[in-house]
């Protein structure tokens, strides 16, 4: 097992999800993201196979953001998906996202079995920001998903993708 | 002498005499299952044999058998009324019961016949401790040490029975004498450094200072004395006694040592002449000064900082605590309020605290929004100004406020539980249990493995009366095995489940349990006092005298703590309800359960049978050999919802032992004298009734309780038949008369008594209670209830909801106007809505709605 927090100079913290502060996870999501998840992406975000990739950003001890993926194969390839990542208002733009996101990505790229070739994820067509954060992080537009959304306007999702090199 | 016919008849022919000692040396190894055949052997021949008889009676109880064995002691002892031994069983067995009194007895009269046993002496000294009947035991002591002088600990053991006879001189005679003849003490040896700690003590408080001081430091060099810190402490002390220009340095390594123990500051200025807790207007800049050099060697250490803030005046106070403030709100310091609100008993410096963290709020409030600059000021910070603020406008009752800062924070960041526990507070002030719960339970649903927020959680379902909700989060932390969460709780002795269950049940009119709970705290204090019993032999021949002298103090002032206080006044005002209502005893049992409830209590009622049952078969079945001591087992539980104890004849008796410790222990405390009062006037004690009126009235002469008192004593003894016999009568009369004015009839007693306290609401309440006592009409008890509500008087919650209560006792048909008035003069309050009102109020946090969006899956698998 590895430790479930990783300190850091910037009193930034990752967490592993649990079923126990999985009603943390939930109260962020229900603040950041204008979608309700389901039941199902709460069981998913705990399986073992995702803790690398489910994550409670803490600052300074207190959980302000999440980030979590899954693990998807398709044509013999697999890929991570980013599902949700936020950090809320209060606390953005001090590297907090770049930091868990690499930490991710750099999970990611260890990963061996089986072997994770790239990441993606949608952003929705209005949040420019949201984008170009991610293509800060070398994040590459590759198409635009049209009616993505069905419940929020506007429906149309980039979607972003980025290869994963070896370490 | 004893007669002749009780020793022949105790003499056995040789064969037997020989199995009679087979048999105690059986018994001393514990190997009962020979010892009860060997018994019988003699007893075959010589049935009426006392000796073999108690022997065999003591095996049986060891074996489980206990009725049968105490039978069988019982016959031994009549048959043989003059042997030690049987004595001595017949003692083992009640000190096995904890009935130490009873087994004194019986060591007095085994010690009769065998006056230098040393096993009976020693047990004798045990339990004369735990009586604390310490004239006997100096004599117990003495026998022992004159009988056996090489052994160190009768030394010692004499000693401390001087000690706690209050005999300090002779105490460190003895001392000195065990020291002279001391041989051969090994190096490092732990046991002769606290005998020579213990005998600095002494020679300290019989005020031998210097002497104690030499003796101290030829120890510690000669590394006699082991324990460093202890060394330090009473150099210091004692060299700040002498006056010695040497006791600054030592306190000052002490503070090095930790710089956090605030006694140690204390100890160091107090040298100087300064007295930490009364700083004079001369001595306060000194103060301030050392403290100040005192942080700028050691700048982590928090104390000196914080002992400035108390001592602190004017300017000098803001400019110490804005720094301290700003430190902890910015490293994010939960306990900051707890910590400062001690300083709030200064008007002036609360206004001080409250101006610096207001505008910091609102320098952070000003920048957060700009993220452009990352450094300058902390989320985190901010969030913590807010949590400070909210708590330090709620400890001043501006209730709202608090929620609104609370729910900025909130805003701000919703994943912090001290916001949703604080919050669950204010509304518990505002008088809203429900909502309370509610907020512990948000915060709890963030942490589910939170020791502490389940905890507080569980604790405030029990306020809301939400029972059974509360037990099944309490039951995450009990025994699974356990025949129900509440029975775990009781047996680890937690007080507070047991208080708040009590409190609980109370309220929602269930005194039968109630009363079962309250008496298990009372049991629990029992137990703790029990086991004070093993250290009167352990710390002896350990040689743990001073803490174990810190722990004999302790015991004594057991009862003074507060949750004992909170039950022995709980179950007097019952015991006195049901005295004044006998008809309360039948009806209440089932009083507040709704059918469901009735259910799941029977259906709890047969697992807890059930779980007895099996316990009992498994304990028959598995161990019919093995040694269960002479303690008594867990008793069987028959009175699972307190029936017993609410329809006990002897309630008020039962009430007035509990109180008895309060006399003392509690003296302070006008409720448990007016507690006591209420028991004592039932119970026809007048004089005690008296003496706690007395107590009560020079403790705080307007006390609205007391004035109910004063009335309805008067009127109990002026329509009593007879006045009591002398010579009290004669004393209660003139007691009475220094009480009440005999001039002012009762009517005008209370109606001065109103004008005097016109708008304060307890007072108000207290003149109406008195005049149910003369009596008037209802009507007129009614009017001065509504009293209350007149808009000079600011009633708070809880003296509202005792007017409530009140009205429902007098069956006032107007019970509802008043609860429905209260209900809009306290504004965030459920407590005074109706009972269906209250029924619908949402008590969990919001769970996550399953069902509504599974669309948002779907889009999220994109």
């Amino acid at each position: 097992m590895s430790s479930p927090i990783q300190r850091s100079p910037l009193r930034v913290s990752l967490s592993s999800l649990t079923p126990n502060n999985l009603g943390t996870v939930r109260k962020l999501n229900s603040v950041l993201f204008p979608i309700k998840y389901s039941e199902k992406f709460y069981q998913d975000i705990l399986l073992p196979e995702a803790e690398d990739f489910c994550k409670l950003i803490y600052y300074n001890d207190i959980p302000v953001g999440t980030i979590c993926c899954r693990v998807e194969t398709e044509n013999g390839k697999t890929r991570l998906y980013i599902m949700t990542m936020g950090i809320l208002a209060p606390y953005r733009s001090r590297g907090l996202g770049s930091q868990s996101l690499e930490q991710v990505i750099a999970s990611a790229a260890s990963h061996l079995k089986p072997k994770i070739g790239s990441i993606s994820l949608h952003v929705q067509v209005s949040n420019p920001a949201g984008k170009a954060f991610y293509e800060r992080h070398a994040f590459k537009e590759v198409g635009i998903h049209q009616g993505y959304y069905k419940k929020i306007v506007p429906q149309d999702a980039w979607i972003l993708e980025r290869q994963i090199v070896e370490p | 002498m004893p007669p002749a016919t009780a020793l022949s008849k105790r003499a056995l022919p040789s064969k037997e005499a020989t199995l009679f000692k087979e048999l105690l040396n059986l018994y001393e190894t514990r190997q009962l299952k020979k010892g009860s055949k060997t018994a019988d052997q003699i007893l075959k021949k010589f049935p009426e044999h006392g000796e073999t008889l108690c022997m065999k009676g003591l095996i049986q109880t060891h074996l489980g058998k206990r009725e049968e064995g105490l039978e069988l002691v019982k016959k031994g002892i009549r048959l043989d009324l003059t042997s030690h031994i049987c004595w001595h069983v017949f003692g083992l067995i009640q000190k096995g019961e904890k009935n130490y009194e009873e087994a004194l007895k019986s060591y007095t009269q085994a010690l009769r016949f065998d006056k230098e046993n040393l096993n009976i002496l020693r047990d004798a000294a045990h339990l004369q401790t735990q009586l604390r009947i310490y004239d006997g035991l100096v004599e117990t002591r003495h026998t022992l040490l004159r009988l056996r002088p090489a052994l160190r600990q009768n030394w010692i053991g004499l000693a401390i029975a001087y000690h706690l006879n209050g005999n300090i001189a002779e105490a460190l005679k003895v001392v000195e004498q065990y020291e002279a003849i001391l041989k051969n003490v090994p190096d490092y040896d732990v046991e002769h450094s606290e005998v020579l700690l213990y005998h600095i003590r002494l020679l300290e408080d019989l005020g031998q200072i210097n002497e104690a001081l030499t003796l101290l430091d030829v120890n510690a060099k000669s590394r006699a004395i082991l324990d460093r810190i202890a060394i330090m402490e009473f150099r210091a002390r004692l060299m700040s006694k002498l006056h010695l220009d040497d006791a600054e340095h030592t306190w000052q390594a002490l503070i090095e040592q930790n710089p956090d123990c605030h006694d140690y500051y204390k100890g160091f200025l107090l040298n100087r002449g300064i007295d930490l807790d009364a700083v004079t207007d001369e001595t306060r800049s000194q103060a301030l000064q050392c403290l100040r050099d005192f942080s700028a060697q050691m700048p982590k250490a928090g104390a000196p900082l914080r002992l400035a803030l108390n001592i602190a005046q004017g300017e000098q106070f803001k400019e110490l605590v804005e720094p301290y403030l700003l430190a902890g709100l910015e490293k994010g310091v939960p306990s900051l309020f707890a910590d400062v609100k001690a300083l709030y008993r200064d008007e002036h410096k609360r206004r001080i605290i409250e101006d610096i963290v207001e505008s910091y709020r609102e320098k952070c409030a000003a920048v957060t929004p700009v993220p452009a600059d990352p450094i300058s000021v902390d989320p985190t910070a901010y969030l913590w100004t807010l949590y400070f603020l909210a708590q330090h406008h709620s400890s001043l009752s501006r209730h709202t406020r608090s929620l609104e800062l609370i729910d900025i924070a909130v805003t701000h960041t919703p994943t912090l539980p001290e916001l949703y526990m604080f919050k669950g507070r204010v509304l518990k002030r505002c008088g809203d249990p429900y909502g309370a719960a509610r907020c512990m339970d948000e915060a709890r649903v963030l942490d589910l493995q939170d020791r502490f927020l389940n905890t507080k959680c569980a604790k405030y379902r029990l306020r809301a009366g939400y029972i059974d909700q509360a037990v099944e989060i309490l039951g995450l932390f009990t025994k699974k095995d356990a025949s129900s969460p509440s029975a775990d709780l009781e047996d680890m002795q937690s007080l507070l489940y047991l208080t708040e269950d009590a409190d609980g049940q109370l309220r929602r009119g269930n005194l039968g349990l109630a009363l079962k709970r309250y008496t298990a705290v009372q049991k629990v204090f029992d137990e703790l006092e029990d086991d004070q019993f093993d250290f009167h032999g352990y710390s002896l021949r350990k040689f743990t005298l001073n803490v174990y002298l810190d722990l004999i103090t302790w015991e004594d002032q057991l009862r003074s703590h507060p949750v004992y206080i909170h039950a022995a006044i709980s179950v007097s005002q019952i015991y006195v309800r049901l005295h004044d209502d006998p008809s309360l005893g039948t009806s209440s049992v089932t009083a507040g359960l709704t059918d469901a409830e009735k259910k799941a209590k029977k259906k709890a009622k047969k697992a807890a049978q059930k779980v007895q049952e099996d316990s009992k078969k498994g304990a028959t079945a598995t161990s019919a050999n093995e040694d269960k001591g002479l303690e008594p087992g867990p008793a069987k539980d028959d009175d699972l919802d307190g029936t017993k104890l609410l329809q006990a004849q002897d309630g008020l008796e039962k009430a007035a032992k509990m109180l008895a410790p309060l006399s003392t222990l509690a003296k302070d405390n006008v409720d448990a004298w007016i507690a006591t009062y209420d028991v004592a006037v039932r119970r026809k004690k007048y004089l005690q009734a008296v003496k706690a009126l007395n107590s009560a009235k020079a403790l705080s002469p307007e006390h609205p309780e007391l004035h109910v008192r004063l009335a309805h004593f008067q009127k109990t003894m002026s329509s009593a038949p007879q006045p009591p016999p002398e010579p009290v009568g004669s004393v209660v009369s003139n007691a009475l008369a220094r009480l009440l004015p005999v001039e002012l009839s009762l009517e005008l007693f209370n109606a001065q008594y109103l004008q005097r306290h016109s708008i304060d609401a307890a007072s108000i309440l207290a003149a109406a209670k008195v005049s149910r006592i003369l009596p008037v009409p209802r009507e007129e008890i009614e009017s001065t209830v509504f009293g209350i509500l007149n808009p000079d008087v600011r009633p708070d919650i809880k003296t509202a909801s005792q007017a409530v209560a009140f009205l429902q006792e007098i069956r006032s048909p107007r019970t509802d106007e008043f609860k429905v008035a209260c209900d809009a003069r306290f504004e965030l309050s459920t407590i005074f809505k109706s009972p269906s009102e209250i029924a619908a109020l949402p008590w969990k946090a919001a769970e996550v709605d399953v069902a509504a969006d599974t669309q948002g899956k779907t889009e999220m698998l994109g």
